[in-house]
Order: structure tokens, then sequence, then C-alpha cells
């Protein structure tokens, strides 16, 4: 997944120039702008409902994702098919059980790894990036020296490790992903807290004795904070991807509970025996949901930065 | 004839928010060897007028009337016949030299290319040419310091060396867009003097824009003074200096400070320029001016000649303006 | 400029040391790992690897005999699952396979890639632009454990056309499917910045310069906004070769083609430490070079960066 840095780094130079002038209504301007963006308004609309249908889908749902249909199951590629009248509305997977249901844990699953990896990587991003920045010297210089090690290790590898060793589970991707992809968004961070650093502002808390961690906390994390909702944003797909690759290599949640990965890789296993339809609802599933974190972030970031339109 | 006319140019921008009339029905004539200063805010067309001439508007833009250059029409030419006036007939100076240059190629390739491109010359000729041009514009050690790249030079050495370019194929018409509003002001004097030397030299016309009537007092023959987008007030700068015929002229020339006025106020015009994309029907500068009469609000004054070849665009009389 | 190089490989080495050091830590803390006191491993494996690093010396010892095999004879030691095979053994089967649908994935995402984002600046705002941009907007979303399986579908199941997996020692026809899997999100990635980076460009100011100077359309292209529009494109030439990597876990799994991404799954799921710590030490180490020689292209163009 791609996050297009440059971009970023020119909305973040933008808000950080402007914020004096423009204060609150740089806001309320983003609003207007982003309310009159049609795919941004779409995609939110659309991703309003996936969310809905995760939390209340399973109530018209005779079946649960584990239960096995052991009917369906004597013969998947007939009996499995999706319909009304047997209850499974996506078909059964391989093993009998109703695909609906499944998709539906899947959601549920993916969409949590995705917020709370990028919650994760945010926060120690944005601390990091901004205590770096701002504490500068020699300290800045190491700080950032090992971001730049970190980064070239290759996170999925560690990643994949990390789940051998430390067993599968769903608080293993959290951590681990949540740990490993914070490293863009210190680099923003700090580059944003440098310029913010020479400010009037600062200076004047710094002159009347404000500590570190509270200039750090109350006045440069709130004006990074537009940037910071780009980037948790486009930092989602991203996410869900990540946990979807690990998932579709079988190395991600346990059975029997499942994301949209899994659901792929199981769906992608079984093309050759007709059942189409357990690679491409959760496929859908995946691909719209990830589009509208696409034009939601895009919106988003072309909302705080006029210029582009 | 003029080296120059401009009849009843109008130029607008299709945008999101609406049409954009950014220049309205501006006329003008410009001899050869003649330096035409046109002063405004920013907005009030000024640049825009001077980019239709030269074909460089941006894509939503949309240049009417006339403009002929040696009485040939030049306004919306072809890119390839317009390729072959720009550089070679007219050709321009950028307000801000900081960015006007390309970064990532050395200053001798990007003089080189305009002579290698318009004369046909070969690679060592245009090099000694453009070191030539170098030494014209008085940066030292010229034939060294060509092959360095623009971020190697200050502000006021690299528009020196963007004037360089632009004279390169001698055109008979240069137009400075704010040459100096982005240089140290010991530099603007420079190179507002370098500029009017080179225009001895070369006998070229200039059109000089700018927001600083002190940079036109001193090197222009006429004068054009422009408000959202219209022609306020035109001709001989030193009679229009002494006697403005227009309210917003007046305005401008008393928000001058001056030294030998010691004591008094800085006078400035009330309200702001005008929202382009809803002109009023009338004169634009109505809501500002102190003299506005009742028509001003529906009607648009007629740009109208006056003697000693100047014109203005006004209601009120020169009379009740005193 | 060659300052410049020695500079970053100054850095980059050490780097490298990082990784290596941080991978065998890691190893050797790792539950039921190999230098763990509670191993169960076959009597062989035990007996080569006593040999190697001798298990009873203290940690520094092994972690420096470890370092000192890599550093000097390029070996990465023995497996930790069989006892026949080295870790080089199987990089030197995997690398290659992975090498070959990588480096054409690489080729085609860039080169593609590029020109559609070039072509769709230039008719910027056209039915052409708007194709190019949809599409890489697509693109962007099928990953290549998605584009896998449809191609496999697609090319394989309904039309027949293409074997769906093997290698066959790297023949045109199983090596098409890989690469478009692996190289259609970095293709769509590539054309989006490359797309916008050269708008950017195309609305600086020196180029509008360029236009005043009279010179034709072709050239201002070519010589005045191709390579300035190129700088952030490197930077995601460089995440893009990292991410193919990466995918090669994808692909090799998903197509059984036996690169070290499948060498890297097994030896994962079989808990082969030594084969974990060789692939993860070698992509890291190729991540470092790939950067270098991003940094220094980089360099090259932008004369404004100091070295």
């Amino acid at each position: 997944m791609y996050i297009d840095n440059k971009k970023v780094q020119d909305l973040a130079d933008r808000l950080s120039s402007s914020a004096e002038i423009q204060g609150r209504s740089l806001w309320q301007d983003a609003r207007h702008r982003f309310l009159k963006n049609k795919a941004a308004m779409i995609s939110l609309i659309t991703l309003t409902i996936i969310v809905i249908f995760s939390i209340t889908g399973s109530a018209i749902s005779p079946w649960n994702f584990e239960e096995i249909d052991w009917d369906a199951m004597s013969d998947v590629p007939t009996l499995g098919v999706p319909s009304i009248q047997s209850g499974h509305y996506f078909g059964t997977d391989a093993l009998g059980r109703d695909l609906y249901s499944r998709v539906i844990q899947g959601t549920q699953i993916s969409l949590m790894v995705g917020l709370i990896g990028s919650f994760i990587a945010v926060i120690v991003g944005t601390l990091y990036g901004a205590t770096a920045g701002y504490l500068g010297g020699r300290i800045d210089g190491v700080m950032m020296r090992t971001v730049d090690i970190l980064m070239a290790i290759p996170f999925m590898f560690v990643l994949i490790l990390l789940m051998v060793m430390f067993g599968r589970s769903i608080y293993m991707i959290f951590i681990g992903i949540g740990l490993l992809s914070w490293l863009d968004m210190s680099r923003i961070i700090r580059g944003q807290t440098l310029s913010l650093k020479n400010k009037e502002f600062i200076e004047a808390a710094v002159a009347t004795g404000v500590k570190p961690l509270t200039i750090i906390t109350r006045h440069i994390v709130p004006n990074v904070l537009g940037i910071v909702v780009v980037y948790a944003t486009l930092l989602i797909p991203g996410m869900i991807m990540t946990e979807s690759f690990i998932s579709f290599l079988g190395l991600g949640v346990q059975e029997p509970q499942t994301s949209w990965g899994a659901l792929i890789n199981e769906g992608a296993k079984t093309i050759q025996h007709g059942t189409l339809w357990q690679l491409l609802f959760p496929l859908s599933f995946f691909i719209v949901t990830l589009l509208s974190f696409f034009f939601i972030g895009d919106g988003l970031r072309d909302a705080l930065d006029p210029k582009d339109r | 004839m003029s080296l120059l006319e401009v009849k009843d140019l109008s130029v607008r921008f299709d945008t999101l928010d609406g049409r954009v009339n950014a220049v309205n029905g501006v006329s003008f004539n410009l001899d050869a060897g003649e330096t035409l200063g046109i002063v405004g805010e920013s907005g009030s067309g000024k640049t825009q007028s001077v980019f239709a001439l030269m074909g460089l508007l941006a894509r939503n833009g949309h240049a009417s009337g006339s403009i002929k250059y040696d009485g040939a029409e030049i306004l919306n030419l072809s890119e390839a016949e317009l390729n072959k006036i720009r550089a070679e007939k007219i050709s321009m100076i950028f307000q801000d030299p900081m960015t006007s240059l390309n970064p990532y190629m050395r200053v001798s390739k990007q003089l080189t290319e305009v002579l290698i491109h318009h004369k046909g010359l070969s690679r060592k000729d245009a090099l000694a040419e453009s070191i030539h041009m170098l030494d014209a514009v008085r940066i030292p050690q010229a034939a060294k310091r060509v092959h360095l790249y623009p971020h190697e030079f200050s502000g006021g050495m690299r528009q020196r060396i963007v004037i360089a370019m632009s004279l390169l194929c001698r055109p008979k018409l240069l137009i400075a867009d704010e040459p100096t509003t982005a240089l140290d002001v010991t530099v603007q004097a420079q190179i507002m003097a370098l500029l009017s030397d080179l225009q001895k030299e070369f006998g070229t016309a200039i059109i000089l824009i700018t927001h600083d009537l002190g940079v036109i007092a001193g090197s222009s023959d006429n004068m054009l003074v422009m408000y959202g987008g219209r022609v306020m007030e035109y001709g001989n700068i030193e009679d229009i200096f002494a006697h403005p015929a227009h309210p917003y002229t007046m305005g401008l020339l008393h928000a001058i400070p001056r030294i030998d006025h010691q004591g008094t106020e800085l006078v400035t015009i009330p309200g702001n320029p005008p929202n382009m994309l809803r002109l009023p029907k009338g004169c634009p500068f109505e809501p500002r001016c102190c003299y506005a009469v009742k028509d001003c609000k529906s009607i648009m004054p007629e740009l109208t000649a006056q003697q000693n070849n100047r014109s203005r665009a006004c209601h009120s009389s020169v009379e009740s303006l005193l | 400029m060659l300052n410049f190089i020695i500079r970053r490989l100054l850095i980059a080495i050490p780097t490298i040391l990082i990784i290596i050091l941080l991978s065998f830590l890691l190893m050797h803390s790792a539950p039921g790992g190999p230098f763990s006191a509670e191993r169960s491993l076959p009597a062989e494996v035990l007996a080569n690897i006593e040999h190697k690093y001798g298990m009873d010396k203290p940690v520094i010892e092994q972690m420096a005999r470890y370092l000192w095999g890599i550093l000097t004879e390029f070996d990465f030691g023995p497996s930790f699952k069989y006892k026949n095979q080295s870790v080089n053994d199987l990089i030197a089967s995997g690398f290659p396979v992975t090498l070959t649908y990588g480096i054409w994935s690489f080729i085609f995402a860039s080169l593609i890639g590029v020109t559609l984002g070039v072509i769709a600046a230039l008719k910027h705002n056209t039915w052409l632009d708007y194709l190019a941009t949809g599409g890489a907007i697509i693109g962007s979303v099928l990953p290549n454990f998605v584009m896998a399986p449809l191609l496999v579908l697609l090319f394989s199941v309904y039309l027949n056309w293409l074997p769906g997996g093997g290698w066959e020692g790297g023949k045109i026809q199983f090596v098409i499917l890989p690469v478009i899997a692996l190289a259609t999100s970095y293709l769509a990635g590539i054309a989006r910045i490359t797309r916008s980076s050269m708008l950017e460009v195309l609305n600086s100011n020196f180029i509008r310069t360029a236009k005043a100077k009279g010179l034709p359309n072709h050239y201002i292209i070519l010589h005045h906004a191709l390579k300035p529009a190129m700088l952030p494109v490197l930077t995601s030439l460089g995440l893009s070769f990292v991410g193919m990597i990466t995918g090669s876990v994808i692909i090799d799994q998903y197509f059984s083609t036996g690169g070290i991404g499948q060498h890297f799954v097994n030896a994962a799921l079989n808990r082969d430490y030594s084969v974990i710590m060789g692939v993860t030490i070698l992509v890291g180490s190729l991540t470092i070079l790939f950067n270098l020689l991003v940094e220094v292209l980089y360099a090259w163009i932008d004369p404004r960066i100091r070295y």
C-alpha cells in the first residue's frame, strides 16, 4: 500500500505555515470542502454501512461463524451455494460453515486490526517524532538514526517471525503491526515539529517555564493534528493489507476466527472446484473497504490542502 | 505604427466557483524603445494581461480582443507560432528569480538552449554569446560561473541571469513582471538601473509591471493604472504624477510615504480590493471611492480620451476631484 | 560524488551489522529456540550446531562466531531442520528464482507505471488521464495476494492459457503470472506518484519560464520537467523494491515457485531459525543497498543536495 509521502509532506508544510493566520476557520473550511467531495462522501457512507453490517449483520443469520452445516459439507459445490432458503446468504466455505457469518466475523477482525494498528502507530509515531524534533541535537540524531536502521529491517519478515515465535494471536497482530509501522509517521511529525519549534508561541511557552513534555503534548501535538488525521486514515488500509497478507499465509488469526486475508486465502485455494463465491464475497468486502478508506483519506488531504483543487 | 497595439483585451477564467473576469477591455500602445509602467494592486489583472500577450495563460483562461505586434495579430496564436515570437521578439522576466530558473539545470544550458533553438547557433557559439550576455548584466567571472547551478547564486544575481536570458535574442519588447519585488531594496535599485542601461544599449521597449509607484516613477514614459481588471487611467507618467485625474490614482499617490512631507500621516485607501468572482456592475472602485456619484454603482464609466494623450475612466469630472 | 557514496557506505555497513546482531539476539531469546536450553533437535543437526557455534560457550562468543562466518565466508551456518542442508544451499536454490521474477516485476512496474503517470499528467483532465488514474486507484487496492488468485482464476482455470503454478527453471509461461501479480499494486502506486509529481512540476515557475523562452513542448518535458518529476518517484521505487521482496513470500506460496519466500515461510513454520536469520539478513542488506542506490541517484539528479 502506497502512501504518497511527498504529498502528505507538502500538506504538512502548508498546514504548519498557515495555522497561525487561519486559526479555527482552517477546520471549518476543510469540513466544507470535504462535504463537497463526492467520492469521499460516497466512500464515507459505504464505510459506515460496512461497519454497521459488521456489527448487526449476524442478527439475521440462522448460522454462526463456527457452526458446520453437515449437509452442505457433504457437497459444497452444489449444496453450499449462496441461497436464501438454506440460510447461507453468501454460501458456505469448504468445511460447510456459513460464509455470511464468517465474512462478518472477518470484517470485524480486519477493521479492528486496521483501527487499532494505526492507533498504536499514530500514538507511538507522534510522540517519538515530536520528542526527537523538539529536543533536537544529538538526541534527535540518535533517535532518527535508529528509525533509519529499523526501516531497513524487512518488516513483514519480522512480523512473520513474531507470529511464529510468540504464537499466533490477534493481539500479537495488533501489537506487531502497530509497533512496526510508526516509523514513517515519526519522520513526518519530526519534520513538522522542527518547523513549529521556532514559532513564537512555542518560544513564549518556553520563556514562561513550561516543561518540555507539556509543550510537546499541549502545543506541538495539537498543531500537527491535521496531518496526523490524514496520515492515520491512509494508514488504516495499509494495516488491513498487512494483516490480510499474514493471514493469507495462514500465519494470522487462528481458526475458527477469521479475517479477510484468511477468507481470501481459503477462497483462492478452492477456485478450481467452481466455488467462486468463496473468493468473491470476502474479496469484494476487502476491495470496497480499501477503496473507501483510500478516497476518504484523499478527500481529507484535499480538504485540508486547498491548493490541489 | 506602434510596436505593440493592445485593443480591448479581456481575459476570463472558468473556475469551479464560477467565471472570473480578470481583465476587462484593456487598451494601450507602446512605441519601440519606450517604457510603459502598469500599476495596480495584486489581483488587478496586470499580470494576466501580459500572460495573455505571451500566450502563458493557465489552461482554463481565455483571452479576447486584439494584440498587434509590428502590425500583426499575435493574440491566441498556436503554440508553434507563439514559440517564434517568444524570446525572439518578446521576452519576459518573472517576479521571483528564486523559482523562475530551473534548479536542476546548469545556467549554461538554460542560456544556450535559447540561442541553439531560436538562432540555430552551435553549442560553442551559444556558450560564448551567453557568457557575453552575462558580462553585459555584470555578473563577475561570467565565463567560470556560467557552469554553476542556479542555487549557487544570490537572488540579485539570479535575476541578472534571468534578464540576460531574456535579452539573448535581442527582442524588441521586454516584459518585466515585478522584477524587483522579491529582492532586497539595495538590489532593487541595482536591477532597475541595469534594466534602463540595457534598454539604452539594445533599444528594447519595456512593459514594467509593479505595485510600487516608486519603481515606475524613475523608469517609465507612460503609465497605466489598473483596478479590478480595468484601466482606470492612462497617460504620460509625469502628467499623471503631477495631476492625477482618477480617485484611485490619487489614492495611490497619497499612499506613498514621502521624505519631504514630514509629520503628515500616511494615507491609505480604505476598504479591500474587489472580489473578482462578483465584480459590481458599475465601477469596481466605487465601494472605496470618496468621490462616488449616483451612476458609479450601476454604470461602468468608459475610458475616455483627454488632452495630452491621456485617458481616464470616471464619472466625476476632473474639476470635481480637486 | 565518490566521497558521498563512500560516506553512505560507511553508514550502511554498520547498519547491516546491527541487523545481523539484532536478528541473532532475537533468535537467541526465542522460547524453545535452537540456542535455548530445552531444545529438541535431531541429534545430527545438534552436532552440526555444536560444532559450528559451540553451544556451551558464552552468548558473545556464539554471536561472534556467527558474525565471523557471515563476514569472512558468507556462511550462514547449517539448517536447524535438515541435517544435510546449509542455509547457503537454500538461499542458492531460492534466490535466483526470486531474483528472476522480482527483477521482471520491478522493471515492469517502474516502466509502465512511470509511462502511465507521465501520460496522465500530460493529458491532464482528459479521458486518458481519467482512465489511467482510475486504473491506478483500482490497482492500488489489488495487492499480490488478491491478484494471484484472480489471475489464476482467469488465465489458468477459465482460459487455460498459462500454468497456475510451478517454475520449471523459469520458462516464460511460468514467469508471467507471478510477475503481474507481484507488480500490479506497485505499478499503480508508481503511476499515481509520477502523475502527481509531474503535474506539480509542470505547474512550477521554471516550466513557465521555459515556455516563455519559446521552447517547444516536447523539449520542455524531456529536458526541463522529467528529471525533477522523477525525484519522488525514486523514493517510491525504493519502497516498491522492498515490497516486492516481501511479496515473494506470497508469490512463492501461491505459485509454488520455490523462491526464498517459500524457504522463509517453511523455515518459520518449522522453526528453522538459522534459515530465518539468513533470509532476514539477506533481505535487510539488499534493502539497505538498494536505498543507497536510490540516494545516490537522488543526489545525482538534484544538484542542491550536497555531498
